[in-house]
This record gives C-alpha cells, structure tokens and sequence, in this order.
C-alpha cells in the first residue's frame, strides 16, 4: 500500500534534484561559454535558462541508434544503471536537522556503495576507477573515526562547534582530488578527454540514452558534492558556528544569552547552508 | 511501503518511462553505415571491441578489489574502535600484515610489472627507479 505523503515526499526529493541537475548544466555552458569569450546558450527562456530542458525534450524526440557490434541488451541497460544509482544516492542526504527522507544507521555505507556504482564507462574509466575508489573509502574511513558513527546525520551534527575542514584540511584536499577523479571531471577526464578521443564511452549512445549519460553525470557530480559539503562542510550548519557566536557575544559585550539564542536558533541549520556549499562546491567542479 | 521502498521503485520506472517514451516517438530507420561502430572518416574494423588484453591489467584489478574489500572489513573496527582497545588494534594490525605481506610477495614476483611494447632508446640505467611497476 502506497500512501500519498510516500508519493510526495520521493517527488520532492527526486523533481528538485533534476531541476538541480537541468541548471549546472546550464551554469557549465554558461562559465564555459564567457571563458571562451562566447555568449552560450541565450534563446531559450529568460538568459537561456530553459536550454536544458529544450535539449532533453529534443533528445527524447530523435533517433537511437543501436550499433551492429554491441551488445543490446547491456547498451541499453549500462547508461539507465549509471542513471540509476546516481539518484538513489539523493536518499540519504539530510537536508535540515529534521529534514531527511531516510534515516539509515549505514547510511555512510549505503552513499558509498551508491556512488561507486554510479561511474561506468569502458577500460579507461574502470582503471581511474581503480585507482581513486580506494582514496574516497580511506578518507571516510577517518572521518568515521571521528564520529564513531556510519549515521549520516550524525557525522553532521558532530560538526556543530568546528567543521571537520579545519582539523582534516589535508584529507579534504585527498578527498577533493578523488571526488573529482570520480566523477571525470577536467584534470582527470581521461574517461572522455574530448580532445583525444570524441566523447569517450558516450560516443555511440544517442538520443535518451545519451540523456541518461548526461543526467547520471551531473546527478553524481552533485551529489559527491553534496556528500564532501556534509562530511568536511558541516552539511546543514550555518557557516559561522552559532553556538560559538552566542558565546563571543556574550564574553565581549555582555550581550543576555536567551535573548541571543531566540535570535541565533534559526540560523543555526537550514537547507539554504547545504545548498549554498555545494554550490560553491559545484562551481569548482566546472 | 515507506517511502524509501517507494523511491527505490520510482528512480527504475522513471527511467524506463523515459526510455519507452524515446522508444515510442522518434524515427526509427537504420542502416549499415549508421548501425557500424563510430569510427573518424573510414570504415570501421570489425571485433575491435571485446579485444583481448593482457593478464597484468587484470592481476591490478584484482589487487583493487582485494584492497577495497579490506577497507570495508576496517569499517566496523572503526565504528568500535572507541570501545574495542588495544586487542582490537592488535587483531586489526595482525590483518593489515598479513594482506601487506601478501603484497609484498606479488611486488617480489614481479606480478605487476606491465610489459611495455615501446622501446626506450635513451640510457636505460637512468629508469631503474621507474622500473618497479613500469618496465
């Protein structure tokens, strides 16, 4: 038995992440397009913001091509998986203290295992795969040292007095570099290097497996970077600490500290600080 | 049925419906040069894909998975390594010997040396650092 609010709640969670989805590729058009001194995608809707969709709707109206020598069943099958398990990491991610679709104890385990699936591709990816997969398990390997616990909420909450940015710096920067291996992003697009080869493993995908290709790799770039936001960021905490604030202000100027924590409590957490570092964090992605 | 199980089935049907619906309105007439595998400007070989490589590739795979397999193995240390002690550390140094023995071994056996078809023609002398895992 489905129940409404089930409904509701796996649409609210899936329609904003391909909105989401649909817009960075947008803004990478967009960055790319004023690095090279173009003006980008501009017809479609107000700046161009409708470019994506236009683009996926084109590419559901043409022609797939399936090529002689492949194998049917996994051409078609290999790009939907990537699809796939690229969105089912969006189930763990909580977004406000209170705010999370699920609430796993492995839910570290679970985000892991999704993000790791969701790279396909042929040899060259597999070997890049090879080489950065173990990076990303050994750094989270510490951060649950830390926290002492697989729960996604809590290596979030454990990060209310200081981020886990400023005394794990070194292996945000490992973590960093490997999550941008992971997903085939500039330095390490070697899976797809459009200079060498033409677009690597998505040469011969058209139409809606193509979008498939195009949805999974934007999908997983925004959650890795989701997930580096809530394992060094602090994930929904406010930027500056609140709590830390409260206490200054109350040393220095003597400020009453009920007063200050009914002002403060709201911009403790919110979904805005999530979307906010990893939006930043996206930006260096492109 | 929650809604986690309820997203679990909604991400498969959303992507089969936008398959089907692919699948459904565009054209579809193919033929022999656009159903042949993309190649720049000439007529593709056939059996170029699924090509035979060599096993070294696969022993540095099997040494991913092996690695991968012990991280996940250190996981539950970890969550416990609060109240596990120092038995726990000792059992858990006990197994990373072991695997790094084992590598080790495959290191000395020259397992993942990667037999190169290039030939360097410079001092060769100079890449014995190099020659480790490159050869």
């Amino acid at each position: 038995m489905i129940s409404i609010i089930s409904i509701i709640e796996g649409l609210l969670l899936i329609v904003p992440a391909l909105l989401s989805v649909a817009f960075v590729t947008i803004a990478e058009r967009k960055t790319m397009a004023s690095m090279q001194r173009r003006l980008g995608p501009n017809a479609v809707g107000y700046y161009g913001l409708l470019q994506a969709f236009a683009d996926a709707l084109k590419l559901l109206l043409k022609e797939y091509v399936a090529p002689t020598q492949a194998n049917i069943i996994l051409f078609f099958i290999g790009p939907m998986i990537t699809l796939i398990f690229s969105l089912l990491g969006y189930l763990v991610v909580p977004f406000d203290s209170g705010i999370f679709v699920s609430d796993y104890s492995l839910g570290m385990f679970y985000m892991l295992a999704v993000s790791s699936l969701a790279t396909y591709g042929s040899l060259r990816s597999t070997a890049q795969l090879i080489s950065y997969e173990l990076i990303l398990s050994s750094v989270i390997i510490v951060i649950i040292l830390l926290t002492g616990n697989l729960n996604i909420i809590t290596i979030v909450e454990s990060q209310r007095i200081v981020d886990f940015l400023l005394p794990l710096f070194p292996l945000f920067i490992i973590f960093f570099i490997g999550s941008i291996a992971e997903t085939n992003r500039a330095p390490f697009d070697l899976a797809e290097a459009e200079s060498e080869l033409v677009s690597g493993f998505m040469t011969e995908h058209s139409a809606s497996v193509f979008v498939f290709f195009f949805l999974a790799e934007y999908a997983s770039i925004i959650l890795i970077c989701v997930l580096n936001s809530i394992l060094f960021f602090g994930g929904y905490l406010c930027i500056i600490p609140v709590e830390f604030l409260i206490d200054i202000l109350y040393t220095l100027f003597g400020i009453n500290s009920s007063i200050l924590q009914d002002i403060f409590v709201n911009f403790s957490s919110s979904p805005l600080n999530l979307a906010f570092k990893t939006a930043l964090l996206i930006f260096v992605f492109i | 049925m929650t809604t986690t199980t309820f997203f679990l089935f909604l991400i498969p049907v959303l992507g089969i419906i936008l398959l089907l619906v692919n699948l459904i309105l565009s054209p579809h007439n193919p033929y022999q040069e656009k159903d042949s595998a993309f190649e720049c400007g000439f007529h593709s070989f056939l059996g170029q894909n699924r090509t035979q490589f060599s096993i070294s590739f696969f022993i540095f795979a099997l040494l991913f998975l092996l690695f991968d397999l012990e991280i996940l193995l250190v996981y539950p240390y970890v969550v416990s390594a609060y109240t596990n002690g120092i038995y726990g550390l000792l059992i858990m140094l006990v197994f990373f010997v072991i695997l790094t023995l084992g590598f080790v071994f495959e290191l000395g056996k020259n397992a993942l040396k990667i037999e190169s078809r290039q030939v360097f023609n410079f001092n060769i002398k100079s890449w014995n650092g190099y020659s480790l895992i490159y050869k």
